[in-house]
């Protein structure tokens, strides 16, 4: 038997040990995540064109900012596209987890592998394949629509922006639906069976128990999916960046604030004030997942707490 | 006894690398481009003991890794190169070392140096930060078989004649499309050419300068675009590229690198075909070029391998010889002109027309703003071009983006 002093030591070695043992963690997101984004914030005081010394400028790369009319473009192209994407996204995901849930469905295995497919392919390689697809009187789709005789055919796609930035969204609904049907199927799993069998013994329909009860109890998963959708939709950058010149053309149109933020950044050399650009952005996205989070969990909330 | 003869292994085994590390020094580089390495074969047979280590940066990343580098200073490399958009940014900023002075003293060299070169590499005081072993003088690219068939002549002096105002290459233009051909690739390569039309740069005194020779220029892309002289694409878009092997387009306005990397390469039934011409202005555009960092402990092997690519006739004689690439030093050039011309060109040795296309000592103009500038310039001219704005409008969308992209220039 030890003596009690030993004890004590072993077990405050203990509690220590476990400090250690979640240490990495702590030290890799300080370095690698906390320091980059206090470093960003104090940049953002400073003009610095990456070369000469920085100088301090209090606020002005705030005030500039606020009175920016392309940063406000960008932000709302950004959330633009994103809700162009989205709804669809939610809209097909929640119809197809439906069909592969509640039906036996051979190759069911398969289309959802194909689905998820979109989502393995880098983002830039996408953006540069579908300007392929689209640019230039003899591109892919101008060359099928002569052949076909459409009238007015070659259309110039990346001069017109509503058609630009419907493909951007469509791009983006292509990638990442199949990615949120596999999580939203992996929330309806999660629920408990007899919730259905007492369903049906009251005689509910199929389409009345998804609407009534697999859409309300999967409300967590839309939650987390709502939230990561509009974490990654704000900052929206491979696509729209290699899809036409970097700029956002044709006129801006396509041009995300992470698109402006980069050239900022590392086109015109004015570090500061890209570092100002992203502060708001992060502004911006706190805001709205807050707003989003709320929303659902309100809505949520009676059917939660009984 | 034991423990001691082990310690003297493992202290004999840490000294004798590191003694041989002394003798062999390593050389860092950071290039845009894979070119720069083409030298350090015929380099290390004159330094033996150097050791060459280059890292290929791709330039559209090339400032983002540079720029935090050289503001720490840690891992900085002992040369960096500079692209021609933003080369005047790196002189400008002393972060290059200054080749005019001891122990350098690159004026013993520079008058072989195409002066445009050593003008780009110079910053405000006229002192030396950079040097190219590249020249880049333009031409226009034209099909022979075309020209014969149009024009009735494939002579360079003669088709060049009939190309030397804007006015001439519409009226060209217009008559090649009576016959069914495309004038141009893209219109947005006589951008190229049109910069030297220029009387000022983009940039003077920190205040922006639309120079009438680039008011001029939008109304000829919207002739052009309107139409029909041009295949409609970007440059680099694959149709561009196809179009050296098409049977209906006549000429690319692009400068020397235009021909190894377009042209050449690409060439297969046209070899032959092609011949190189000046347009309504000789021009430069682009080039690559390379300084030492300030801070380098290696500045005695850097300037050795900076002279040898920038400064020594023989070893760019044999690089031009090897890759065919236009090369910085006058008297490298001259013995190449003196050569057999090439294949692709029908037998036109380009040396010999690059050299007389600099001795006319075509105007440089950059800034280390062009990079954005000439973006938004292409973008705003696209939509004027295309019918979407007016002058006026596509103008201020032009000032507007110059002063969303550069707070710091004054637009008016």
């Amino acid at each position: 038997m030890l003596p009690k002093t030993g004890k004590k030591k072993k077990l405050k070695n203990r509690e220590n040990s476990g400090l250690v043992f979640i240490s990495p963690f702590f030290l890799v997101f300080a370095v690698f995540g906390l320091y980059p984004v206090i470093y960003t914030i104090y940049l953002s005081f400073y003009k610095w064109d990456g070369l000469a010394p920085s100088v301090f400028i209090g606020i002005k790369n705030f005030h500039r900012l606020l009175t920016d009319k392309v940063f406000f473009l960008s932000v709302w192209n950004t959330f633009r596209i994103w809700v162009c994407n989205f709804i669809p996204q939610m809209l097909l995901a929640l119809v197809l987890s439906a069909i592969f849930t509640f039906n036996k469905l051979k190759g069911m295995k398969f289309f959802r592998a194909a689905y998820y497919l979109p989502n393995l392919i880098t983002a830039a390689s996408v953006g540069l394949l579908f300007n392929l697809l689209f640019d230039g009187d003899k591109s892919v789709v101008n060359y099928i629509l002569t052949i076909l005789k459409v009238p007015g055919a070659p259309f110039q796609f990346f001069n017109s922006g509503i058609f630009t930035t419907g493909l951007v969204s469509y791009i983006q609904c292509w990638m990442w639906f199949g990615y949120t049907t596999v999580i939203i199927m992996a929330g309806i799993t999660a629920i408990d069976s007899s919730v259905y069998d007492a369903a049906m013994v009251d005689g509910a329909s199929k389409m009345q128990t998804y609407i009534y009860i697999t859409m309300p109890l999967i409300k967590p998963t839309l939650v987390y999916m709502m939230i990561t959708s509009i974490i990654g939709g704000m900052q929206l950058f491979d696509v729209p960046a290699t899809l036409t010149n970097g700029l956002g053309d044709p006129r801006k149109s396509i041009l995300t604030t992470s698109m402006y933020l980069y050239n900022q950044g590392f086109k015109s050399h004015n570090y500061g004030y890209a570092s100002a650009i992203s502060v708001g952005l992060f502004v911006i996205i706190a805001i709205l997942s807050i707003f989003s989070f709320r929303a659902m969990q309100n809505k949520g909330g009676t059917q939660d707490g009984n | 006894m034991k423990k001691a003869l082990v310690l003297a292994a493992m202290a004999a085994a840490m000294v004798l690398p590191m003694s041989a590390l002394a003798e062999e020094k390593t050389l860092e580089i950071w290039s845009s481009g894979e070119e720069l390495g083409r030298f350090v074969e015929g380099f290390n047979e004159i330094y033996p003991d150097v050791k060459v280590n280059i890292t290929v940066v791709p330039n559209a990343d090339f400032l983002a890794k540079l720029t935090p580098t050289l503001a720490n200073g840690q891992g900085a490399p002992d040369i960096f190169t500079g692209e021609s958009d933003y080369v005047k940014y790196l002189v400008d900023s002393g972060f290059w070392e200054d080749l005019s002075a001891d122990p350098y003293n690159v004026g013993e060299y520079t008058d072989d140096i195409w002066d445009y070169v050593t003008s780009v590499g110079s910053d405000a005081s006229g002192a030396v930060r950079a040097l190219s072993w590249q020249a880049s003088p333009g031409s226009i690219m034209y099909r022979r078989d075309i020209a014969k068939e149009v024009l009735g002549t494939d002579a360079p002096e003669e088709v060049g004649a009939m190309l030397n105002s804007n006015e001439a290459l519409l009226e060209v233009a217009a008559k090649m499309k009576e016959n069914g051909i495309k004038m141009f690739a893209s219109w947005q390569d006589i951008l190229n050419m049109e910069f030297s039309n220029r009387e000022q740069p983009w940039v003077v005194d920190d205040t922006l300068v639309i120079d009438d020779a680039m008011l001029e220029f939008m109304d000829m892309a919207k002739d052009i675009a309107e139409n029909g002289y041009d295949l409609n694409v970007d440059p680099w878009a694959p149709e561009w590229s196809a179009a050296v092997e098409s049977e209906d387009t006549f000429c690319y306005v692009l400068p020397s690198w235009g021909y190894q990397f377009v042209v050449k390469p690409a060439a297969d039934k046209t070899v032959g075909q092609w011949a190189m011409c000046e347009g309504p202005v000789p021009y430069v555009k682009g080039g690559t070029w390379l300084g030492i960092y300030k801070d380098s402990e290696n500045k005695d092997i850097a300037w050795d391998f900076l002279k040898y690519c920038c400064c020594d006739s023989e070893a760019q004689q044999a690089y031009a010889k090897e890759y065919g690439e236009y090369v910085s030093l006058k008297s490298a050039d001259e013995v190449l002109a003196a050569g057999e011309g090439e294949e692709v060109l029908g037998g036109q040795n380009p040396f010999e027309f690059y050299n007389g296309q600099m001795e006319k000592k075509p105007s440089d103009l950059m800034t280390g703003y062009d990079g954005q500038i000439n973006t938004v310039f292409l973008s705003a001219t696209k939509d004027y071009a295309t019918g979407i704005l007016s002058k006026e409008e596509a103008i201020e969308q032009f000032k507007e983006d110059v002063a969303t992209a550069y707070a710091e220039l004054t637009v008016d």
